[in-house]
């Protein structure tokens, strides 16, 4: 299907990174780690890193989808979709939230085959503008259909992480923000490797392959179409499993707030800022940007302080298109996308 | 009851054509989808807010003062547009985006985010003839939305600047090599645009609370609205705005009002699934 020596390039160039950016994130990484004793179990700073760990795997979930060229405006629909589909089935069902939360990733995976079939057949702008509006159509439903979901009032003392019990060991999410703060990283981690794989695989090849020409891609064998609603349907299904997280985190949700805009800007935002083509980068985007928001942006101007992220995504687009980690990555000279001219958003 | 939604249908869709012909001309003339047009609107409403509430103005002179603001918002903002490199259509949106997200938070910040609501009392009054009734709000926003949308029609198909905006639109390489400076007419869209968003904010304040994350409705009806009728033609537009009107003053009668927000995105999204090129237009 997909030119063999093209494969055997692209995983030699991928070992041939420079030492630089792997410093950088094993730093990170133990930094993330080690954070919860750096500050001394602060639960204020956990807490906005929990966030932050949370929305780095939403825009990393974007960016399944975001690796094939297509921008999604409507990610808001599935992290409520999965939101709400977790809250409910853990009030009304009487499930374990651990086994609601990949339940309800199952559903919004059936919400993004809904919105595959409707925008699929669209390219570039008219689909980001099918996916903003597809928003509207499960929040309107959320909002009405009071007998399932209660209406516009939203859910209030949704269960949290139930504590687990290994052995001897005792992990209290009710109480201990450290503990869900690891939870949250440990599902960053998995997600970040999973993506790590996914755009190494033939799949990933194929989006890629998608991005820079599709034509050309079709003309090797690549179903274009069915690609993309595949990987639609993986960005889905993680977008889903991360509202259904926040929803037991947070413990209370509306339907304005997690089918807001800001839950469908976010992932795209980060991802844009950190490299739509890379791997981390939407994560550390999300690291970097949140923590700066709520630390410094929030206390200074309390009303209008997310006026940042429109500022870092106007001064990406117009200044880095191919996001930090992207541009650092070319720098050192390893990147996902081969084509300088391509990685404009 | 019937001719009671046709009129608020109708008095409404003359507004949304109206709110749509800014976003349809800019979109037009330069190829950028503007996501922060929704925004804008809110943001000439918030200030028509201001002078009225605060400085106790009349409420007419609140739009010479709206459009001023939003000329100076839109040119800056053509500025950052000019600086798009390819594909421009899905960078535009991008970009928008980001502006549309400042202009809510700054407006957050300038207004605070309480409801707000232009409230004259005579324009609830009303006028009762043969059984049917009309309040002079409706009448006043069907006829000032019919007066701009001909003033329009005039300048784009009677002077030589429309031709040469219509030329634009139709094709910009042909229309450049006609000699026509196809940059300073992206500049003028951006105007005119901004003079239509000026006169549709105040009107706009006056039927709809204010509250900075609005624009967005306004956005989707929008673009709905361009999409369905192609660019560049007066007519599609005029009769999409008034279908659009029309379909939400029926949704809000029979299913209720709350599912009045879904009209856009399901209108748009039906579109977009059919016919992703229009319906008037040959080409988008």
């Amino acid at each position: 299907m997909i030119n063999s020596s093209s494969i055997k390039n692209f995983r030699y160039g991928l070992s041939k990174r420079l030492k630089l950016d792997k410093v950088v994130l094993l730093m990170a990484l133990f930094f993330l780690l080690l954070l919860p004793v750096l500050v001394r179990h602060n639960d204020y700073i956990l807490q906005v890193f929990t966030h932050a760990l949370l929305l780095a795997t939403l825009a990393l979930a974007w960016n399944i989808l975001g690796v094939s060229g297509s921008i999604s405006l409507g990610h808001a629909a599935f992290f409520g979709a999965g939101a709400y589909a977790s809250a409910l089935l853990s009030l009304d069902s009487g499930l374990s939230v651990w086994l609601t939360i990949p339940l309800a990733g199952f559903i919004t995976t059936g919400l993004g085959f809904i919105m595959g079939l409707i925008c699929m057949r669209l390219r570039g702008a008219y689909f980001a503008l099918a996916t903003l509006a597809f928003i509207e159509i499960p929040r309107v439903v959320t909002d009405n259909w009071d007998g399932l979901t209660r209406g516009s009032l939203g859910l209030v003392g949704l269960p949290g992480f139930p504590s687990l019990h290994l052995g001897s060991w005792h992990i209290d999410f009710y109480s201990s923000i450290t503990a869900s703060y690891y939870l949250v990283f440990v599902y960053s981690l998995v997600l970040l490797g999973l993506v790590g794989f996914i755009f190494r695989s033939n799949l990933g090849l194929a989006l890629q392959a998608i991005r820079e020409e599709e034509v050309a891609a079709e003309a090797v064998g690549i179903q274009a179409n069915s690609f993309r609603l595949l990987s639609m349907l993986l960005s889905a299904f993680f977008t889903g499993i991360s509202g259904a997280c926040y929803a037991h985190l947070v413990r209370y949700i509306n339907p304005g707030l997690v089918y807001g805009l800001h839950f469908s800007a976010i992932p795209m935002i980060f991802a844009i800022c950190g490299g739509r083509f890379t791997i981390t980068g939407p994560a550390l985007a999300a690291l970097i940007i949140y923590p700066l928001d709520q630390f410094i942006f929030h206390p200074l101007i309390p009303a209008g302080h997310e006026f940042l992220y429109g500022a870092v995504l106007i001064f990406a687009v117009l200044f880095m298109p191919a996001g930090f980690w992207g541009r650092m990555q070319r720098n050192t000279g390893v990147v996902l996308s081969t084509k300088p001219s391509s990685s404009v958003v | 009851m019937w001719t009671t939604v046709l009129i608020s249908g109708i008095s409404l869709g003359s507004f949304y054509t109206l709110i749509a012909l800014g976003f349809a001309l800019i979109f037009g003339v330069t190829r950028n989808f503007n996501l922060a047009h929704g925004e804008l609107l809110v943001l000439a409403g918030y200030v028509a807010y201001w002078l009225w509430k605060v400085c106790a103005l009349p409420f007419v002179c609140t739009f010479p003062i709206a459009i001023l603001v939003l000329l100076l918002v839109c040119l800056g903002l053509q500025r950052l547009f000019a600086r798009l490199s390819e594909p421009l259509e899905l960078n535009s949106i991008v970009l928008s985006f980001g502006v549309a997200i400042v202009i809510q938070n700054s407006m957050l910040f300038l207004f605070s985010g309480n409801y707000r609501l232009i409230r004259i009392p005579s324009l609830n009054q009303g006028i009762r003839f043969h059984g049917f009734y009309m309040s002079y709000g409706q009448l006043t926003l069907l006829l000032l939305s019919l007066i701009i949308i001909f003033l329009l029609y005039i300048i784009m198909h009677r002077t030589y600047l429309g031709k040469a905006l219509r030329a634009t639109i139709q094709d910009k390489e042909a229309a450049a090599l006609a000699g026509i400076n196809v940059a300073v007419m992206g500049t003028l869209a951006f105007c005119l645009g901004a003079v239509l968003i000026g006169l549709a904010g105040p009107l706009y304040g006056c039927i709809h609370y204010l509250y900075p994350s609005t624009g967005r409705e306004a956005t989707l009806l929008a673009i709905t609205i361009t999409i369905f009728a192609g660019v560049g033609r007066l007519s599609g537009i005029i009769l999409a705005g008034w279908i659009f009107g029309l379909a939400e003053s029926f949704t809000v009668i029979f299913c209720g009002s709350s599912w009045r927000e879904m009209v856009a995105a399901v209108l748009l999204l039906t579109l977009l699934a059919f016919k992703p090129h229009g319906i008037l237009g040959e080409k988008l």
